[in-house]
């Protein structure tokens, strides 16, 4: 897998020099890593599966005084890397609190913060980066499709799983067999809300990322606005957004079935139960607003198919835990 | 022989104030035309969203290969991945073109100053540094211009004198 690779010329060389170290002892590790997480003055961590740190010699170890230490330099350094040495360009996104690189992989932000009036401005000193590596498995979601089109129509769908568990990674690889036509009758034309940028892993407005041939994105746009905007001007039979839950969401969503187009869309939650006890998604649930739900799990590894519910019947129709695989 | 050496050195002298009077000229296009490229990147970073490499990249292409050299070649260190701050490869690209661009050390110490904070700021601040380069630029062009004015024909005739002088000394 070469998607980790993609980050290292972003990440000063001291550090860059430690990652090729741990790349060459560990490439099992190397093609599972999930995240790299830089803290002023703390030990350089990886997520493969579970968190270690990275000694520099680039070994694996919980010893955290055996371990390569980030300098508060090497972060802010690393940071005006990943923005072309230009942070003046950045300024949406040190409000925001992440960024994006080539490739689509999405740095998380964080430190001291510039406030005003009680609102915040954007960070003013970045201690902490999250790099979080974006994975594009094309094929993942194909063994769903039967479960979520019905007579050529794609049904109303969320999936539904706790972080890390790959919602993101099905969520693109379903839009971009939607977006393709792969194994259906008619391909859809799909109308993307990118609002955090992840799905599609926009660089400077470029996807990154694969989201298919008859997909229009709107990325960094309020998934409200972007909608409506949609819906208005390019005609979409298929309304594709990134997480949902949050007050108003409701509305959105009967707003996209008023206009007679599908939705996909993801939702924070453990299960089934969870989802239909939180308060903003509560009345999806309860009037049947959603005809498909897919829940994830890390239970045998990110991207842990736990089952694919009838939102209206409340019926499992596949509910044999199994990690999803890459089908060509 | 003796007269056609005495020519020799005298000509030799006239085009030595030629090319002095020459520095003096070229001093002053090269300031003319690092002002226009901060004109340039007070555009690109104010108005256009691109990023320093990009900007200096295409500034370098638009202004005399001589003064663009500087431009393209901060773009190039930029681009090469190998870890350096904008800061680092300014002064990197200034050190590399230090021995083919006509500027006096006031006028090095102007494009100095101005990598410290390069890259590392807000807009605000990154077009704050861009407007001060801008205004020492100019100082230094008007000043440049105001020796020149003074000087080339000194220069020209110092050549000359001088060449006449060691001919003198010479018979």
């Amino acid at each position: 897998m070469a998607f980790a690779e993609k980050v290292l010329p972003y990440i000063i060389p001291r550090l860059r020099l430690v990652l090729e170290k741990l790349k060459t002892a560990h490439p099992d590790g190397w093609a599972r890593l999930e995240e790299i997480r830089l803290r002023s003055e703390q030990p350089l961590q990886v997520e493969m599966g579970q968190s270690f740190l990275v000694t520099p010699a680039g070994g694996l170890t919980v010893a955290p005084q055996a371990a390569c230490v980030v300098r508060a330099e090497d972060v802010l350094r690393t940071v005006q890397l990943m923005g072309g040495n230009s942070l003046y360009t950045l300024e949406e996104e040190l409000r925001e609190g992440y960024l994006t690189l080539p490739g689509g992989h999405r740095v998380g932000l964080a430190g001291e913060c510039l406030v005003e009036g009680g609102h915040l401005l954007r960070l003013k000193r970045i201690t902490s980066l999250n790099i979080r590596i974006a994975r594009e498995l094309k094929g993942i979601g194909r063994g769903l499709l039967p479960y979520l089109v019905q007579e050529a129509r794609p049904l109303r769908t969320v999936i539904v799983s706790p972080p890390q568990a790959g919602k993101t990674t099905l969520l693109r690889d379903l839009i971009r067999c939607f977006s393709n036509g792969e194994d259906l009758l008619a391909p859809v034309k799909v109308g993307l809300v990118d609002e955090r940028g992840e799905v599609a892993g926009s660089y400077r407005g470029i996807p990154q990322l694969d989201v298919g041939i008859r997909t229009d994105l709107l990325s960094g746009c309020p998934k409200r606005d972007g909608v409506f905007l949609l819906l208005r001007s390019m005609g979409p039979q298929l309304i594709a957004t990134d997480e949902i839950g949050r007050p108003g969401d409701l509305e959105m969503i009967e707003e996209i079935l008023n206009a007679g187009v599908g939705f996909l869309t993801t939702a924070h939650a453990w299960d089934t139960t969870d989802f239909s006890a939180r308060p903003s998604l509560r009345k999806l649930w309860a009037r049947g607003l959603v005809e498909r739900v897919v829940v994830l799990s890390r239970r045998l590894g990110p991207g842990t198919l736990e089952g694919v519910w009838d939102g209206r019947t409340k019926e499992p129709l596949s509910s044999a835990a199994r990690r999803l695989e890459v089908q060509r | 022989m003796k007269n056609i050496g005495a020519i020799l050195v005298f000509v030799a002298g006239t085009v030595v104030g030629w090319l002095y009077s020459l520095l003096l000229q070229k001093r002053v296009k090269i300031l003319c035309s690092l002002i226009q490229c901060f004109q340039w990147l007070e555009t690109e970073v104010g108005y256009a969203d691109v990023t320093l490499a990009e900007a200096f990249g295409r500034i370098g292409r638009r202004v005399d290969p001589e003064t663009g050299m500087l431009f393209s070649s901060f773009a190039a260190e930029l681009n090469e991945e190998r870890g350096l701050t904008a800061a680092e490869a300014w002064q990197q690209s200034l050190a590399a073109c230090r021995d083919r661009l006509t500027l006096q050390g006031e006028d090095w110490a102007v494009l100095e100053d101005f990598g410290h904070t390069l890259g590392s700021t807000d807009r605000e601040h990154q077009l704050n540094a861009i407007r001060q380069t801008l205004e020492k630029l100019k100082l230094q062009a008007e000043a440049a211009a105001a020796f020149r004015k003074n000087n080339e024909r000194l220069y020209r005739y110092l050549g000359m004198a001088g060449g006449a002088l060691i001919v003198i000394l010479l018979y």
